[in-house]
């Protein structure tokens, strides 16, 4: 593609701007020119950039709200990629620019440009390094934003490592009193599940070949631009398909295409008595749930969240642990499906697991922001079975409804988690900033001091409980619904895991919210809620309520876009895994078609 | 208008008025005049909009389908008599109620307003059912509401003002002082009233799942209304998680329909597009086709067949549907359906094991505990039963006799020896709700919901009227009462009627208050079970042992409180008689509690009433069972017939008057002494005054295990996995110091102008770091900058090619 035409694409400067506006306002931010002494300045800017990112994605998901949509905006229904950038980065290697959102990052998106300004006006009370917090926090709104949009295998592993680095700083410099520990925990964590996930996103790369894809499927997956007239599309797909060499890639589109083929290479390779594709699976997976978190990888979390600073713990809970699902849900299931149909008693497994442990964990913390981080874990628990579930086959019946039902839970789970645990963690700050203490023990009362902001809170954390009306309920409901037919076991362990959850958050509102008198130190702290505080709490509760009784909103956003991936697949499993009984792959399958 | 458009209207704006009223209530609450006291007017004003409103439905359902009297003549739906009352109506409204489906049901209208989640065929909504049992439990819960309302207005008035709470003892001494909180009382009486009616309206089991939690937290507020004591939150939290355990295994009913069928719909859908409506759960555990017998649907065979139909060439999985149901797979997830559903109902019912929460939740205002822990909510499991009826097989319906039986039995002997006057009510609701499941074990469905009806109001009287004893004696202890009736004649007197209501008084065959009829009806229902299973028969005599102890446990309270002398002066000297807006609600309600059992000439009542919306397929008995045995279920109108009838109501008539004389013996005339009583049956009577030690038993084998469980959850983070992870971070620090060593012993020459650069960015970083930055992540954080430079180089290279 020449470059001018290149330039012209319409989406390429509204998605840049969503990535890159933070980045560009904290490179501006870090100039010397910004005196440090100016915070109130440095504040501004930075609610104000969020501000700015948080209107542009919602031009882009909500055209009806801006007026006629334009080409670059979100056409609802279309369950396909939309707004696709596409410009050439590091030719050698067929790396690439390559952007686009679908139903399921693009919610994911605005989620993340509204929780990045709430969290923005809730980093007031910070008052140490206030510039160099701010650039890291814009920083850290880019590497997240980039990584929902990133199409290119590469381009999302660069903004996954962007993004970790200031999650470290801001956790580091700025948390509590044990904040070294808990930065360098997290740390570690994810570094080990960085460097499997690059481990993986190689052995993808070099085996992959654009050669074996259909020219309709090169054009599907971008990348062969279907922005192109078509003899230039024509030359394209010339050039592709007659190479001498294999052809590798870093296009998550395109590598679906090649791991959904029945003669897929990634299934084809034997790698010490595994195929490629189940070891590229596990290694991603590793990498995706230490984000999730899931049990055992998961105790970074609980140190990660009661170090952090109120506004990095919001951002950590609503988006940070989305990632991993999202990575799950993006990556490891299209490019390796048939390791996603072996394996998926491992992510039901490891769902349930941690929906159970967390809650029981969450029922012995006596620190209410860790007891908070614990029923993130336990959450999060339904988005894996959600996501798992997608691998349910019932005989001859194909019910990709039944899986797409886990799989659009698992969507709403993880939207409806980012408001709900934004807001939990957000009202343990108010409180942290006044009292300094997070002590279960020691607080009582505080509905008597401050009626508002307990009223806002206790919403915010029935919305945890998934109570119904609230938005945590339709997500947990439709996981629950749909794990009975992938497993008898699980589905009643996790509709278990209801009265846990429900004595847990019970537990903590009648220490902290109800009884007659607060127990603990600088109770003449405890003043009203303000101003600021107000305008960060009631959007969390407004959406908390509004997805929770018109849950169709996302759904109209997320259905579209799962349901063809699940048909897809579903089709897939029709098609390759149990027509193909002589593969190796289908071989260690444990369904056999007749 | 339509009434198959008019009555989702009028019930559908009925059943939103109260949450109009909570919204309202929430953000002006404390603006509507001094201290919020219109807020009741807001409340109020709703409510009666929805009572108006159900009452418009009524007569509408009314004037379509005039009540007639029953049909007794035996047969199924082939036979012409019982055709012509139900099926030749249902035939023509059905149309409404189910698209193009032909099938024979009760007269129901069904629809959706939205949907909450739609996938391929599998749809989760909003949206309503409404046959006879929706209009007639509106117009109760509106009209039960309605009187609380009335009643809560003067009862509440403490909370216009500044309140003093004595049962808080504050650490520095004193008492709490509070500001009253009058709106948020109906705020939240608002809110519950809206879910109730959401259960009563609701077209498919997952909107009933939803408005069963909504009342439970409403049931949380309302207990906790006084949250400053610990008593009242911890019973809160009590009553939410008990019902939990409930919804777990209503959960598991919900997932084991779901998955083999893909619907949760009562009634038939259409489709639209000439397409066939598609099927309801009713229609396809009891087909048309199969004169709607139960039996487990095509869904639940291939989802228990699995393993066959995996086999099977997908063009005869069809034709072997009828072979693998002939060998009996899918019934138990038919059973685990039904079972998992009713302990739902098991929580919100307060059946046996699930009990114990709702004797605490008396913590909550005395309304609220006649409106929701008596009436209405703890009824809703009932409702639900009746509700799901279709759907439950024998097998499933002697499991609810039995819990039913259990029930009745243990909540009865606790209320002998209570002695809050609030508890023994609540034991009473506990063993009458255990009647009502009785009675729809043993198949008498139109029996249970009579009495859920009958029992709703006198029910709610009785508490009313206790409640107003206590706003007189500002105590719940009936050994601080007595003689009350000369002060509070209006209460003692209103009382009697509902004590009279409630065992089920009347001059037998001729007439009686409501709790007669309905009694009656369980009895004698339960006689005629007893008949056709004799090794059953135990469920009659806990029938009728239960009515021998309601009868003594109800007039031990009303000869307690109101006759006799005062045992404590200091109390009877403050008593008076509850003004006039609460006495008023005591009048009304005593007298449906003693009207609402009759039928009137013609045949209108409620029981014919009832009958209108009996499911199809179960006039006439059932016989069936696999887990337990061939159980025969006789048909309900059997039982108003002949022999059986006779020794029912004799039965009921002996037990109640010994119940009344003993009570007389003991706490009225006192010839026989408690006292000496409770000496003699130590034991026994310990026991009793220790609630059968539930409390204590369940803390041992659920609460601690739990807590127990999470400490060592938690326990394993930190010993054990952070103990990994820090042993794996020192190696890492160890390597890292051979690293260093070997960068400052071998590299130090090979240096890049690059690297140097970064060092000093990393120094920086270092010096920002206000505590000490360990070398090691100092390496990782070089090792990771390295690598953007690795990709800047690569950069290069690609412009070069």
């Amino acid at each position: 593609m020449d470059p001018a035409a290149s330039l012209t694409q319409p989406a390429l400067w509204p998605l840049t701007a969503i990535v890159f506006l933070p980045a560009l306002v904290a490179a501006f931010l870090s100039l010397p020119i910004v005196p440090k002494a100016r915070e109130e300045f440095i504040r501004w800017t930075t609610l104000l950039t969020t501000a700015v990112v948080f209107v542009l994605s919602l031009w882009m998901a909500w055209p009806q709200l801006f007026g006629a949509a334009g080409p670059a905006q979100f056409k609802l229904g279309e369950p396909g990629m939309q707004a696709v950038v596409k410009l050439p980065w590091i030719k050698a290697f067929g790396i690439e620019y390559l952007l686009g959102v679908d139903g399921i990052s693009l919610p994911l998106v605005v989620l993340t440009t509204f929780l990045s300004m709430l969290a923005a006006a809730a980093s007031w009370p910070i008052t140490k390094h206030v510039k160099a917090y701010h650039v890291l926090f814009l920083l850290l709104v880019t590497g997240m934003l980039g990584v929902f949009v990133s199409l290119d295998f590469f381009l999302f592993y660069v903004f996954w490592e962007v993004m970790l680095l200031p999650m470290y700083f801001l956790i580091g410099i700025w948390g509590g009193p044990r904040r070294e520990y808990a930065a360098i925990k997290f740390f570690l964590y994810t570094l080990l599940g960085s460097v499997l996930m690059l481990l993986a996103i190689l052995m993808l790369y070099f085996t992959s070949d654009l050669r074996q894809l259909a020219p309709e499927q090169l054009l599907a997956s971008h990348v062969v631009s279907p922005a192109l007239d078509a003899a230039a599309q024509a030359d394209a797909v010339k050039a592709i398909t007659a190479a001498q060499a294999p052809v590798h890639t870093f296009n998550l589109l395109a590598l679906a295409q090649i791991g959904q083929l029945p003669n897929s290479p990634f299934a084809a390779v034997q790698l010490w008595g595994m195929t490629l594709e189940k070891w590229a699976f596990l290694l991603l997976l590793i990498g995706f749930v230490i984000k999730v978190p899931v049990v055992p990888v998961h105790t970074w979390l609980p140190d990660a969240h009661v170090e952090a600073p109120t506004p990095i713990s919001m951002i950590l809970a609503g988006v940070l642990l989305k990632l991993g699902g999202y990575g799950i849900l993006r990556i490891c299931y299209p490019i390796c499906p048939g390791a996603g149909l072996d394996f998926a008693w491992l992510v039901c497994g490891l769902g349930v697991v941690s929906m159970v442990y967390g809650a029981f964990a969450a029922l012995a913390q006596k620190d209410f922001k860790r007891m908070v981080a614990y029923s993130s874990v336990s959450h999060m628990g339904y988005v894996m079975l959600g996501l798992g579930v997608w691998s349910a086959v019932a005989g001859h019946e194909y019910r990709w409804d039944a899986w797409a039902q886990g799989v659009n839970g698992a969507m709403f789970q993880m939207l409806a988690h980012g408001i709900s645990s934004a807001g939990m963690f957000f009202m343990v700050g108010v409180l942290y900033d006044r009292v300094h203490h997070r002590n279960l023990e020691e607080f009582g009362g505080i509905f008597n001091r401050m009626p508002v902001y307990s009223g806002l809170a206790i919403a915010v954390f029935f919305a945890g409980l998934g109570l119904p009306g609230l938005c945590g309920f339709i997500g947990e409901v439709l996981v629950t619904l749909s794990s009975w037919n992938y497993s008898r076991v699980l589905a009643v362990i996790s509709a278990f895991t209801v009265i846990l959850t429900a004595a847990y958050i019970l537990w903590a509102i009648q220490r902290v919210y109800l009884g007659a008198e607060y127990k603990g130190p600088h109770g003449d702290h405890l003043t009203p809620i303000t101003p600021r505080e107000l305008a960060i709490a009631t959007p969390l509760v407004f959406f908390a309520i509004l997805f929770g009784v018109a849950p169709q909103i996302l759904f109209n956003y997320v259905t579209p876009s799962v349901n063809r991936q699940v048909e897809t697949l579903a089709d897939w499993t029709r098609r390759v895994h149990d027509a193909a009984p002589a593969q190796p792959v289908a071989a260690a399958a444990p369904r056999i078609a007749p | 208008m339509d009434i198959a458009a008019q009555l989702p209207l009028l019930l559908g704006l009925a059943w939103l008025a109260p949450l109009v009223s909570f919204v309202a209530i929430l953000f002006f609450g404390p603006r509507m005049g001094p201290h919020g006291r219109n807020a009741a007017w807001v409340a109020t004003a709703a409510i009666v909009t929805s009572l108006v409103l159900s009452l418009f439905a009524a007569g509408t359902w009314l004037g379509a389908h005039p009540v007639q009297a029953a049909h007794h003549g035996a047969g199924g739906h082939g036979d012409g008599d019982h055709g012509e009352s139900h099926a030749a109506d249902a035939a023509g409204h059905a149309g409404h109620a189910s698209g193009h489906d032909e099938a024979h049901g009760p007269l129901a209208y069904a629809g959706d307003w939205y949907a909450l989640y739609e996938g391929g065929a599998l749809r989760l909504t909003i949206g309503w059912y409404i046959d006879a049992l929706t209009v007639l439990m509106f117009v109760v819960v509106t009209f039960i509401a309605t009187c609380i309302h009335v009643y809560a207005s003067g009862y509440m008035h403490d909370e216009l003002h500044d309140v003093t709470d004595h049962e808080v003892h504050l650490s520095g001494g004193g008492h709490l002082h509070r500001p009253g909180r009058f709106p948020r009382f109906f705020q939240a009486l608002s809110l519950f009233c809206f879910s109730m009616l959401g259960i009563v309206i609701a077209g498919n089991l997952a909107m009933v799942f939803i408005f069963w939690e909504l009342v439970g937290i409403c049931s949380w507020f309302l207990i906790g209304f006084y949250y400053e004591r610990k008593s009242a939150s911890t019973a809160a939290n009590k009553a939410f998680i008990v019902n939990r355990v409930g919804d777990f295994g209503m959960l598991i009913g919900l997932m084991a329909l779901w998955g083999a069928l893909g619907t949760l719909h009562f009634a038939d859908s259409p489709v639209g597009g000439g397409e066939p409506a598609r099927p309801g759960l009713f229609s396809l555990v009891r087909p048309a086709a199969g004169g709607h017998a139960i039996q487990v649907p095509d869904g639940m065979v291939k989802f228990a067949a699995a393993a066959e139909v995996a086999k099977t060439p997908a063009a005869e999985v069809a034709g072997k549907i009828d072979g693998w149901r002939g060998m009996g797979l899918g019934r138990w997830l038919l059973f685990t359906a039904g079972v998992g559903i009713f302990c739902g109902c098991v929580g919100k019912s307060a059946q046996f094991p699930l009990f114990v929460w709702l004797p605490d939740a008396m913590e909550g205002p005395t309304p609220v505990s006649a409106l929701v822990h008596s009436a209405t909510m703890v009824a809703a499991g009932v409702y639900l039963v009746g509700r799901f009826y279709p759907v439950l097989t024998p097998d499933v319906l002697l499991v609810i006799a039995y819990v039913g039986a259990i029930t009745l039995f243990i909540a009865a002997t606790i209320a002998l020896v209570a002695n809050d006057i609030k508890r023994v009510l609540a034991y009473s609701t506990v063993s009458q709700l255990g009647y009502m499941m009785l009675a729809l074990g043993v198949g008498g469905w139109s029996a249970g919901l009579f009495h859920l009806v009958t029992h709703a109001f006198f029910k709610s009287l009785l508490f009313l009227c206790s409640g107003s004893v206590i706003h007189a004696c500002h105590t719940n202890d009936m050994r601080k009462m007595g003689g009350l009736a000369r002060v509070m004649p209006w209460t003692a007197g209103t009382m009697l009627v509902g004590c009279l209501a409630i065992i089920g008084a009347g001059i037998p065959f001729v007439i009686g208050l409501s709790g007669y009829y309905s009694k009656d009806a369980i009895l004698a229902q339960a006689l005629s079970f007893a008949q056709a299973n004799p090794a059953h028969s135990i469920l009659y005599l806990a029938v009728a042992g239960g009515a021998f102890l309601t009868a003594f446990y109800m007039f031990r309270l009303w000869f307690m409180t109101f006759a006799g002398e005062p045992r404590d002066h200091h109390v009877a000297d403050h008593a008076h008689e509850s003004p006039a807006v609460m006495v008023a609600p005591l009048v009304v309600l005593s007298v449906l509690a003693v009207v609402a059992g009759w039928t009137l000439p013609g045949g209108f009542g409620l029981a014919n009433l009832l009958e209108q919306a009996r499911p199809a397929g179960t006039a006439e008995g059932m016989t069936g069972g696999f887990a337990f045995g061939t159980l025969v279920f006789p048909a309900e109108h059997l039982s108003h017939e002949g022999a059986i009838h006779v020794t029912a109501t004799l039965t009921a008539f002996a037990t109640a008057l010994a119940g009344v004389v003993l009570a007389a013996l003991m706490y009225l005339v006192r010839i026989i002494s408690p006292a000496v009583v409770a000496t003699i049956l130590r034991p026994a009577y310990a026991f009793l005054a220790g609630r059968w030690y539930f409390d204590e038993l369940y803390h041992a084998l659920f609460v601690v295990p739990v807590l127990g469980i999470a400490k060592l959850a938690s326990g394993t983070d930190r010993g054990v996995i952070d103990r990994i992870i820090d042993g794996l971070a020192w190696t890492a620090r160890q390597l890292a110091g051979i690293d260093a060593w070997i960068d400052r012993t071998l590299v130090d020459g090979l240096v890049n102008a690059t690297a140097t650069a970064t060092w000093n960015a990393g120094l920086e970083l270092k010096k920002l770091q206000t505590g000490h930055l360990r070398q090691y992540v100092m390496f990782i954080v070089v090792g990771t900058v390295a690598l953007f430079v690795l990709a800047s180089l690569l950069f290069r290279t690609s412009i070069a090619g």
